[in-house]
């Protein structure tokens, strides 16, 4: 073996160096404090994802809401739509960093699961925007394409936890998923104006919740 | 039962160290040389004496990708591995239990011995036992 970090062969060290005669005992505490700390480092840490994309939700979408409250005819944001999008677009990117410094130095499997599920996540909203450029090309009304604006990213991101989550048997992530996808199917019936707050506080608090509950997730 | 039965490859501090972490990786993962080295805290030198001694062993695997500066080492817990460290932790547990059992046992005569000093002594005294 020849490694950046050292390319010496054998030191001399052998178990008498770290392999002192061990008890039992002694074995189960190395196993025990050497699987807690794997774990603790290890694991990836959705934490800063779920809270970013919550205060991402509630901010965001809470901001459109004050701008377009009291609209008559509703008219819609343009700019504060605008300046949504680039918010969870930087939250998404932030997530993404953050969640990759902790996967530093793991490869196989999960590296390339990570990298797909960013791209699958980057397409969805590409497709999204795609499609709301085609609603309002087609004559959509301002009131149909804001509903649509703040379903779309919660649906996508709720399919997105649900699949992930199924196919991983990770219930949590799965509910988080279920959940978004009710809300983003649901929380236009609350109108053009109602939807944002409604997705705001049902989509914001559901992510900031799954980031409280996060460090006892990783226990598990 | 006695400690001979656990695994010798696998039966060091380090080593054992290594495996554990490892197996804290879903199957298909692996682990580059300098975060190993960072979780179980040896110097490059003495992680690469153990990791040979697994190696040799059939439990890990390590696979070099790139040359020079870019090289990178990864290393990954093979099916072998897997089950060696599962048969491992079996024996463990069966040495930790035997040991639990003979430590109650031990306890349980010794509280038996105290009981009956206590009668002998009550009887010395002239106590009724039916009392």
């Amino acid at each position: 073996m020849n490694e950046q970090t050292g390319t010496t062969g054998g030191t001399g060290m052998d178990d008498t160096t770290n392999g002192t005669p061990m008890g039992a005992a002694e074995a189960a505490v190395i196993m025990r404090e050497a699987d807690d700390k794997a774990r603790r480092d290890l694991r990836v840490s959705h934490r800063a994802t779920f809270t970013i994309w919550g205060l991402g939700f509630i901010v965001g979408y809470g901001l459109i809401w004050l701008a377009v409250r009291g609209q008559q005819p509703f008219h819609g944001t343009n700019s504060v739509a605008f300046a949504v999008a680039a918010l969870l677009s930087t939250a998404s990117i932030l997530a993404g960093v953050e969640e990759s410094r902790t996967g530093t130095g793991i490869g196989g499997l999960s590296a390339v699961r990570r990298r797909i599920s960013f791209v699958s996540v980057l397409l969805g909203f590409a497709a999204m925007f795609a499609l709301e450029a085609a609603l309002v090309q087609a004559g959509a009304s301002r009131p149909v394409v804001s509903v649509f604006e703040a379903s779309a990213p919660i649906m996508v991101a709720g399919l997105f936890y649900l699949t992930r989550g199924t196919v991983q048997l990770d219930w949590p992530f799965a509910a988080l998923g279920l959940w978004l996808v009710v809300v983003a199917a649901v929380g236009g019936f609350a109108g053009p104006v109602g939807v944002w707050a409604v997705d705001a506080l049902a989509a914001g608090l559901a992510y900031l919740l799954m980031a409280a509950i996060d460090p006892w997730l990783r226990r598990q | 039962m006695s400690e001979d039965g656990l695994d010798p490859v696998i039966h060091a501090p380090a080593r054992l160290r290594i495996m554990v972490t490892l197996a804290a990786l879903p199957d298909g993962d692996n682990l580059s040389f300098t975060r190993l080295q960072d979780l179980i805290g040896l110097t490059p030198g003495n992680l690469i004496t153990h990791l040979r001694k697994l190696e040799d062993a059939g439990y890990v695997s390590t696979q070099k990708n790139g040359a020079g500066v870019t090289a990178r080492t990864s290393i990954a817990l093979s099916r072998t591995g897997r089950a060696a460290l599962d048969r491992y932790t079996t024996v463990l547990r069966q040495l930790l239990d035997s040991a639990y059992e003979d430590a109650e046992l031990q306890l349980g005569e010794a509280w038996l011995q105290y009981g009956q000093g206590s009668v002998d002594a009550a009887e010395g005294l002239g106590v009724d036992r039916a009392l």
